[in-house]
């Protein structure tokens, strides 16, 4: 599928309705579910970097950080540092492998998502032994899967807006 | 088509906000408490009462059911108030006692945020406007959830008992047996626990037994349900033996909480423990 090359304001919007879904979504979850709800501040900022330069998205995911790390004040700036690097290093990839593909671009997602925990696990600091096994080997891929598998289906109900082109 | 791989310029952009952040990350807690206080109440604020507003919308659709299904078990145990409380005051003034301290408290809703240290701290919806204060004991309708860290105008931070540095003093329901409890992992669980120290070895605690906060220290109050005991973790020969606890409370679960606002006071008849 190649869609129509997409306006500026149209994946503003996109991204804004993906922060608003953030706050939204995921109050509606039960509780014992939370760990599956999709993280859509973090999937704004990969869909974001998918179409910007790494310095601006490394510029963006420093707010994103900063926003997360005020939402969660624990171990303050890793927060910052993750998606710092996370963005950064999702706008270089894509200029790297420039992949168009819809399994490709879930790929990239996940592996954005557990990139982003691991970091903050690192810097943070905060869970160890078996608390930390369970959260990178169990919990994180569990929500990445989540969050990635709801970007596809953002990328494919606002394909038009959004700036990939999805090779089926 | 742009150029788009790293530029000097991007370089520039990534190496100075990792910078700040690595500076944000060695900051003292006050002014990092500063910032993210300063962003929640103003960036984040519309968004923040945006998620206030679904978490009630879920509330209430939800826990409908269960909600009035409690509220007709407390109405029947309320009839019982007046009379006990008669009864109660006429016995302190028979032994010259004075009027028992009342426990002022505010209800919250949890604002659970995204990431893996979710279930460490946690955002709730009442702060200073509410009269929340920091250190004021905060619980869920099972038990103790955690304390509160630090307070905004209208939310908190909550440290749950997951933190690594949460401690309480705990006993059992007859006051046999006290220890410390602090949060525990145990290899062949996904959900955190917590573990009882310091009892001594000639102390044993049955499976199953209720602990519920001490109340030394003058955080928390005493008779706050912490979980049940769930086997011996580890022993050290004549001298002492640890234990795993069920807790109580879940934080990753915990929707619905309740902040203490006044002195530490005895809630053992508010839980019904060792009944």
């Amino acid at each position: 599928m190649i869609g129509p090359k997409p306006t500026g304001r149209r994946f503003a919007v996109v991204l804004l309705l993906l922060v608003i879904l953030h706050f939204t979504v995921r109050p509606l979850y039960p509780e014992r579910f939370l760990v599956l709800a999709p993280d859509f501040l973090l999937l704004a900022l990969l869909l974001y970097a998918i179409r910007a330069r790494p310095g601006s998205a490394a510029v963006a995911g420093f707010f994103v950080g900063l926003l997360s790390d005020s939402l969660r004040p624990l171990a303050f700036g890793s927060g910052m540092l993750a998606h710092t690097f996370v963005g950064f290093l999702a706008a270089w990839g894509k200029a790297v492998f420039f992949a168009e593909n819809l399994s490709v671009t879930l790929a990239f997602l996940f592996a954005g998502s557990v990139g982003r925990d691991v970091l903050v696990l690192l810097w943070g600091g905060h869970l160890r032994g078996a608390t930390l096994g369970w959260q990178v080997f169990l919990w994180t891929p569990l929500n990445a899967l989540v969050t990635a598998i709801a970007g596809a289906i953002v990328l494919i109900l606002f394909q038009r807006w959004i700036p990939t082109r999805l090779a089926s | 088509m742009v150029e788009r791989f790293a530029s000097r310029r991007d370089t520039f952009a990534v190496v100075v906000c990792l910078a700040l952040s690595l500076g944000a990350r060695a900051a003292p807690d006050g002014l990092q408490e500063g910032i993210a206080s300063s962003v929640r109440g103003s960036v984040l604020a519309p968004f923040l009462a945006l998620q206030q507003q679904a978490e009630l919308f879920r509330t209430s659709r939800t826990r409908y059911v269960a909600v009035t299904s409690e509220r007709d078990s407390l109405a029947l145990s309320a009839m019982l108030v007046a009379a006990l409380r008669e009864e109660n005051d006429r016995l302190r003034d028979i032994l010259s006692l004075s009027r028992r301290v009342g426990t002022a408290h505010v209800a919250a809703d949890v604002l659970h945020q995204s990431g893996p240290l979710g279930g460490l701290v946690l955002l709730i919806s009442a702060g200073r406007a509410q009269g929340v204060r920091p250190l004021a004991p905060v619980l869920a309708p099972l038990g103790l959830l955690g304390i509160v860290r630090s307070v905004d105008e209208h939310h908190s931070v909550v440290i749950a008992w997951t933190h690594p540095d949460f401690r309480a003093s705990a006993m059992t329901p007859d006051g046999a047996v006290f220890g410390i409890v602090e949060p525990a992992a145990r290899g062949d669980r996904a959900t955190p626990l917590l573990r009882l120290s310091g009892v001594p070895y000639q102390q044993e605690v049955a499976t199953g037994t209720l602990l519920l906060t001490a109340g030394f220290g003058g955080v928390y109050p005493r008779g706050i349900p912490l979980g049940r005991v769930l086997g011996v973790a580890t022993e050290q020969a004549g001298w002492e033996r640890t234990y795993y606890v069920q807790p109580a409370v879940q934080p990753a679960q915990a929707s619905h909480v309740i902040v203490l606002l006044g002195a530490a006071v005895n809630l053992d008849t508010v839980f019904g423990a060792g009944q």
